[in-house]
């Protein structure tokens, strides 16, 4: 559905994203995941048509975008960082005008346009101005927007940026919802968000791809949890002291309350950790598997990197 | 084709629902009143003091009415770029302007359905105004035919004033400065197309006089245009417009 060849975009000099290869099936929903500046936004605005790519071919259902952008356009929905909502218009008429625009014959704008509101639940407000709408109300209105065409793909830069956690919620939910009807390509810089609506995660950084794959495959390499959170009543240097000896500890860590052990899976067990540490009597009243890392320190090794080369720029 | 129209009505609602366009029609409409119901006052007393001898008669139209035209027109070189100011500008600091280029629709229908949205606005102002040498055949006589004329030439003006705004509305992010380079273009086609007495060249005479804004709309005015006169108007708006849409058409690329 969407097909990405050695995509290379320049900003002057600077790439911003640098040979990107990926493909997307019809009806996947894709997880584009990186941190700030990895070029994920430059991506969507290619593929959405906003601007041209230096090099590299982007195809959307076999039609390259920069070759034929007018029927690119319409079989895309796009909602870019920023909602484009018009301020001074009615939530209603604003999703007739965006289904005129994306040529929704006239017969079916209404009830195309009553699907998007019912998708977004945005009936109660659909009288109001957008200008008056809070900031969730907002981006769901774009959301609204990017898909009141019943397109084939949508393209949803960050769409939960910004927003407070209800709203969060009610965004991934309704992503959750929009699942099967379109292929869906989501970008983030918020690993949760992927693990709660994608299938498949693209992680980008600096404008390559660092990993491609499903989540399935991401976290099972990693199912064994590798740390345990753990809490002790006392004796806690005594107990931290005991088990750095244990084989199989690699690291502890104090978190806000207790700490946490990292070990290595195949020298010892959290059974024998937990074990070890009853039999210590320090009091176990905590013991939790860590969160599984494997996507999580994937990503972290790469803002890792970035975060470093933060700094070096910001030194220079 | 549709697209183009359905963005024209979004913005001319746009337009004529805000905040300036109601401020600028009542500035206007005072601004008409008090000057027109003056010169209307002078007239009426003019024409009844007692003839001079080899006096020459002033029709109420070339008293009242002409002024009124020339009042008009000034006006709108300072206004007009005011109501056209947000049609792309605000689109870009908004960034709905990402919803147009992201839509099936090409660069020409967007420039054509603002270009109509700005017209429409303007040309609400200026009806507004002929209310006022149409009216005044209540109380006197009026020579219709001139008035048409004459708004037919104004109307032709607006035009060009139009395509302007929007060429300066696409050429910066802020709303202000928009408004300035409207003024300043609609000012330099005045004063540019003005300056022919000052030169020696006669050939440069004749074309400058040509190519004189005010020579071809007093044409109207004074009931004596030329058909070159239109084509004189619309191919300007036309620059303008294609220059915006060049505009409009180059962001894409960048
Ligand atoms: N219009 C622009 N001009 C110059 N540089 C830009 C522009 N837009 C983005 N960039 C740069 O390109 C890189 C990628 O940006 P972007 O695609 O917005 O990242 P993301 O969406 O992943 O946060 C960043 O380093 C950013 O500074
Ligand atoms: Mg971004």
């Amino acid at each position: 559905m969407i097909e990405v060849t050695q995509l290379t975009k320049k900003y002057g000099e600077r790439k911003a994203i640098d040979n990107l290869n990926f493909s997307i099936q019809a009806g996947s929903v894709v997880g584009f995941l990186g941190p700030n500046g990895a070029g994920k936004s430059t991506t969507m605005k290619i593929l959405s048509g906003y601007m041209p790519a230096t090099s590299g071919v982007a195809r959307i259902s076999d039609l390259d975008v920069f070759e034929n952008p007018l029927a690119v356009k319409s079989m895309i929905g796009y909602l870019p960082e920023v909602p484009p909502v018009y301020e001074d218009m009615y939530v209603q008429d604003y999703l007739r005008f965006v289904a005129h625009l994306k040529n929704v014959s006239s017969e079916n704008i209404v009830s195309y346009v009553g699907e998007a509101l019912e998708k977004t639940q945005l009936e109660t407000v659909k009288n109001r101005w957008v200008g008056n709408l809070s900031k969730g109300y907002k981006q769901r209105v774009g959301i609204a927007g990017a898909l009141v065409s019943k397109p084939k793909v949508l393209i949803l830069d960050e769409p939960t940026v910004g927003l407070d956690p209800n709203q969060v919620q009610e965004i991934r939910s309704l992503i959750l919802n929009l699942k099967g009807d379109h292929t869906l390509l989501i970008s983030t810089h918020i690993l949760s968000e992927v693990q709660a609506t994608c299938e498949r995660v693209i992680i980008i950084n600096e404008g390559s791809i660092v990993v491609q794959d499903t989540l399935e495959n991401l976290t099972q390499k990693n199912d064994t949890p590798k740390s345990y959170e753990v809490e002790v009543l006392r004796d806690e240097d005594k107990l931290k002291k005991n088990l750095n000896q244990l084989p199989g500890v690699i690291k502890i860590t104090p978190m806000s309350s207790g700490f946490e052990i990292h070990i290595d899976s195949e020298q010892l067990s959290g059974e024998q950790l937990s074990g070890h540490i009853v039999g210590s009597g320090s009091g176990l009243v905590g013991f939790r598997a860590g969160k599984s890392p494997g996507l999580e320190s994937i990503f972290q090794r790469l803002t890792h990197r970035k975060r470093r080369q933060d700094k070096q720029g910001a030194s220079e | 084709m549709n697209s183009m129209l359905y963005i024209a009505k979004r913005d001319i609602k746009s337009i004529v629902f805000s905040p300036v366009f109601l401020m600028v029609s009542s500035l206007c409409t005072f601004l008409w009143s008090f000057s027109y119901i003056k010169s209307l006052i002078q007239f009426a007393f003019n024409s009844s003091a007692p003839k001079v001898f080899n006096s020459v008669t002033v029709s109420l139209h070339q008293g009242v009415v002409t002024g009124h035209i020339s009042l008009v027109n000034m006006v709108f070189i300072f206004v007009v770029p005011a109501l056209t100011m947000k049609l792309i500008c605000e689109e870009k600091n908004r960034r709905t302007y990402d919803l147009l280029m992201t839509s099936p629709v090409s660069s020409c229908q967007i420039i054509m359905g603002k270009y109509i949205a700005g017209l429409g606005a303007s040309l609400l102002l200026l009806f507004i105004s002929i209310l006022y040498p149409l009216l005044s055949g209540l109380i006197s006589e009026v020579n219709y035919s001139l008035v048409f004329s004459s708004y037919l030439g104004l109307t032709l003006m607006t035009f060009v004033y139009v395509a302007i705004g929007l060429l300066s509305s696409s050429m910066t992010r802020s709303l202000l400065l928009s408004v300035i380079m409207g003024v300043v273009f609609n000012l330099g086609l005045w004063f540019l197309s003005q300056g022919s007495t000052s030169s020696d060249n006669d050939v440069f005479i004749a074309v400058m006089e040509h190519m004189s804004v005010g020579d071809h709309l007093f044409g109207f005015v004074k009931g004596t245009f030329r058909w070159s006169s239109f084509i004189y108007f619309l191919s300007l708006s036309a620059l303008f417009v294609f220059l915006s849409e060049r505009v409009l058409e180059s962001s894409r690329w960048r």
